[in-house]
C-alpha cells in the first residue's frame, strides 16, 4: 500500500518548522500533565477529577476527548467514500445529544447515583455477578474498539509528513504511545481534563481555519459539481440505495445515543460533572461539538474527494475504475490532501493538534477501560474492597497492559471495511446490551437480573457486523446470508474461501459480486433481540427482591421512577 | 427535495455555532481550570490533615 507520492510530482508542505511546532508542543503536554500529578490525592481525583468539574471545562474535555484524531481520520474516511450524504450522522448525534442533554436521558440518573463507572450501576441495580460481567463486556469491547487507533493516527503521521518508511513510522507512534502512558499513568483525570482543554482550544480553531482555508482553495461550487459528478445522488441523499440507505440512518441514531449516553468515556464526563443540572447543560451545548467532530471531518474528506478526483494521477492511485473509493486508501486521503493544501506552520499547529487530540483519546480510553478493569472486575472480588492506593496502582498497571495490546492488534488486524463501521459494531458487543440495562434499568421497576444477563450476552451477536467474522463462518452463515439477500461487490484479488459468491467468477472478471450482512442491519437485528430479551426474560424471571436499597439510598428515589 | 441546499444550509450554520462556542469555552474553561485548581488544593490539604482515605476510613 506505501506510495511514494514525491515520485509522483506531489511534495508535502510539511517543513522543519512543522516537525519544531509539533515536538515542541507535545513534550509542552506531556510536562502539563507530569507536573499535575501533584494535585492527585485519591482514586477519586484520579478518575473523575474529584467530581469538579464545571460546565466549560465539562464541555471542553468531553469534546477534546471526542474529537480525537482517530474520530477525524474515521469521519474523513467516511466523507470521502459517502459525500455529503455522510453529513447525516452527524446531524444524528447533535440531535440525539441535544435530546439527552434536554431530557437527562440516563445521564442525569447516572450522575444523581454518583457512580464512576457505568457497571457500578450494574451493581447496585442488578447485582454483583452483573458488574463483573458488564465490566468484562464493556472493558472487551472498548478495548477491541480502540484497537484500530494507532494504525489510524499512524496513516495521519504517514499522509501529513510524507514518510514512506514503515520503520520511522513505527517509531513514531511507539514513542507517541510510550507519551500518552507516561502522563495518563501519572495524572489521571485531572491531567485528560487539562490537556483535553489544551487540545479543543487548538483543534477547534486550527480545524475552523482549515475548513475555510479548503473552501477558498476548492471552491463552494466545484466542491458540489465534482461530488455530483463522481457519486449522483447518493453523494447527497443518505436514504438512496446506492448509498447509506434508511437502515444505515437508523442505525446512526443508535450510535449518536450510544456515543453521548451510553459509552463509558462520554458518560464519565457525566459523573465527573458537578451537579446535575451542568450535566444537561454540557450535553446540550456538547451537541454542537458531537456535530462538528464529526462535520468538519466528513468535509476534509470530501475535500480529498474532490482534490484527488480532479487530478488524472491521483484519481488512478486513489479510486477503481468506476470511482468508488479504494478502500485502503481512503483513509489516508485526507491527511494527504491537507498536506497539499496547508501552508507550512499552519500544518504544525494543525498536525500538532491532532496528535494531542491522539493522545488524548488515548489518555482518556486507556484511563476509562483501566478504571472499569479495576473498580468493576478486580475489586468486587475484595470483600473489603481495595485501598486508595492498590486501586490507583491496578489502574497504572491495566494502562500499561493495554496499551502494548493496542500497539500489536492495530499491527495485527486485517481492516476490510469502513473505520467508523469496524468502531461502531466493537462497540455494540457492549453498548447494544449496555443500552438495554441502563434504559430498562433506570426506568423500568421490573428489569431483572435475568433479563439483564440475556441482554448484556446477546450483545456477542453484534460481531457478525464484522465482515471478517462472517467469512470466517463460512457455510455456516450462508444460508442467512442468501436469506437476507444484500450483496456487496469486491475486486476478484480479495476473494477468500469463506465468502458466498452470488453468482459464478467468469475468466476476465475484475469485480465479484458475494452476499455480505451490512454491518447496520446486524447492529439493528441485535439491537432489537436485546430489547426483546431484557423484557421477556424480566417477564419470566423477575427479582425476588426489589431494587437495590442502596440505590435508592444514593439517588434519593429521585426521577427513577 | 433539495439535499444539497439542505447540506450547505446545515454545513455553514454548524461552522458559525461552533466558531461561537469555541470562543466561549475557551474562556470561560480556563476560569474553570483555576477553579479546579484551587478546590484540588484544598481537598488534598485536608486530606492530608484529617488523614482520612477515600472510602471515609481512618488510616
Amino acid at each position: 500500500m506505501d506510495i511514494d507520492f514525491t515520485s509522483l510530482g506531489f511534495e508535502t508542505n510539511f517543513s522543519i518548522l512543522d516537525w519544531c511546532i509539533v515536538i515542541g508542543y507535545l513534550i509542552t503536554v506531556v510536562g502539563i500533565g507530569v507536573y499535575i500529578r501533584k494535585y492527585i490525592a485519591s482514586a477519586t481525583d484520579f478518575m473523575v477529577a474529584g467530581r469538579g468539574l464545571k460546565t466549560f471545562l465539562a464541555i471542553a474535555t468531553m469534546i477534546g476527548t471526542e474529537l480525537g484524531l482517530v474520530t477525524v481520520m474515521y469521519s474523513s474516511q467516511k466523507g470521502f467514500t459517502g459525500g455529503f450524504a455522510a453529513f447525516h450522522i452527524a446531524f444524528a448525534a447533535a440531535i440525539v445529544t441535544l435530546f439527552v442533554g434536554i431530557s437527562g436521558f440516563i445521564v442525569v440518573p447516572l450522575r444523581r447515583l454518583k457512580v464512576m463507572t457505568i457497571p457500578e450501576f450494574y451493581e447496585m441495580r442488578f447485582g454483583k455477578d452483573i458488574r463483573i460481567l458488564g465490566g468484562i463486556i464493556l472493558a472487551l469491547s472498548g478495548i477491541l474498539n480502540m484497537g484500530m487507533f494507532l494504525k489510524a493516527g499512524s496513516l495521519f503521521v504517514t499522509g501529513v509528513t510524507g514518510m514512506t518508511s514503515e520503520v520511522h513510522l513505527k517509531i513514531v507512534m511507539t514513542v507517541l504511545l510510550c507519551m500518552v502512558l507516561l502522563y495518563t499513568t501519572l495524572g489521571g483525570m485531572v491531567s485528560v481534563a487539562i490537556l483535553d482543554y489544551i487540545q479543543f482550544v487548538v483543534l477547534s480553531f486550527s480545524l475552523l481555519f482549515a475548513s475555510v482555508m479548503s473552501i477558498r482553495y476548492l471552491g463552494w461550487d466545484n466542491i458540489i459539481d465534482t461530488v455530483t459528478r463522481e457519486m449522483g445522488q447518493s453523494g447527497f441523499n443518505p436514504f438512496d440505495k446506492a448509498g447509506f440507505g434508511w437502515t444505515y440512518v437508523l442505525w446512526m441514531f443508535f450510535m449518536g445515543l450510544v456515543s453521548c449516553a451510553v459509552w463509558q468515556t462520554a458518560v464519565i464526563r457525566a459523573c465527573s460533572a458537578k451537579s446535575t443540572g451542568i450535566v444537561r447543560r454540557i450535553y446540550m451545548l456538547s451537541s454542537v461539538g458531537f456535530l462538528i467532530r464529526f462535520l468538519i471531518p466528513y468535509f476534509f474528506g470530501i475535500c480529498a474527494l474532490v482534490f484527488i478526483a480532479n487530478n488524472a494521477t491521483l484519481k488512478d492511485v486513489f479510486l477503481s475504475a468506476d470511482g468508488k473509493a479504494n478502500s485502503d486508501l481512503s483513509l489516508t486521503a485526507m491527511p494527504f490532501y491537507l498536506s497539499q493544501i496547508l501552508p507550512a506552520g499552519f500544518i504544525g499547529i494543525i498536525s500538532a493538534g491532532m496528535l494531542a487530540a491522539f493522545m488524548s483519546t488515548h489518555d482518556s480510553y486507556l484511563l476509562c477501560w483501566s478504571s472499569v478493569l479495576t473498580q468493576d472486575v478486580v475489586a468486587p472480588w475484595f470483600k473489603k474492597g481495595l485501598s486508595s492506593k492498590a486501586r490507583l496502582l491496578l489502574t497504572r498497571i491495566f494502562i500499561v497492559a493495554i496499551g502494548i495490546f493496542i500497539l500489536i492488534w492495530s499491527l495485527w488486524y486485517p481492516l476490510s471495511q469502513d473505520l467508523w463501521d469496524y468502531m461502531a459494531i466493537s462497540g455494540s458487543v457492549y453498548s447494544i446490551g449496555g443500552f438495554a440495562l441502563l434504559a430498562f434499568g433506570l426506568y423500568w421497576k421490573r428489569a431483572s437480573r435475568a433479563g439483564a444477563y440475556l441482554a448484556l450476552t446477546c450483545g456477542f451477536f453484534a460481531l457478525f457486523g464484522l465482515p471478517e467474522v462472517q467469512y470466517k463462518l463460512g457455510s455456516l452463515f450462508h444460508p442467512v446470508q442468501r436469506l437476507l439477500g444484500f450483496t456487496k461487490e469486491i475486486p476478484i484479488e480479495k476473494l477468500t474461501d469463506g465468502m458466498c459468491l452470488v453468482k459464478e467468477v467468469l475468466p476476465g472478471d475484475e469485480i465479484a459480486m458475494i452476499y455480505l450482512i451490512p454491518s447496520a442491519i446486524i447492529g439493528l437485528i441485535v439491537l432489537a433481540l436485546a430489547i426483546v430479551l431484557m423484557i421477556v426474560g424480566s417477564l419470566l424471571l423477575p427479582d425476588k427482591k426489589g431494587r437495590s436499597t442502596l440505590m435508592k439510598q444514593r439517588s434519593n428515589l429521585d426521577g427513577l421512577d | 427535495m433539495d439535499w444539497i441546499k439542505i447540506w450547505t444550509f446545515f454545513f455553514f450554520l454548524s461552522l458559525a455555532l461552533f466558531a461561537c462556542l469555541s470562543v466561549v469555552v475557551t474562556i470561560g474553561g480556563f476560569f474553570n481550570i483555576r477553579s479546579l485548581f484551587k478546590d484540588l488544593s484544598a481537598a488534598r490539604q485536608k486530606a492530608e490533615r484529617s488523614q482520612v482515605g477515600d472510602d471515609g476510613q481512618n488510616r
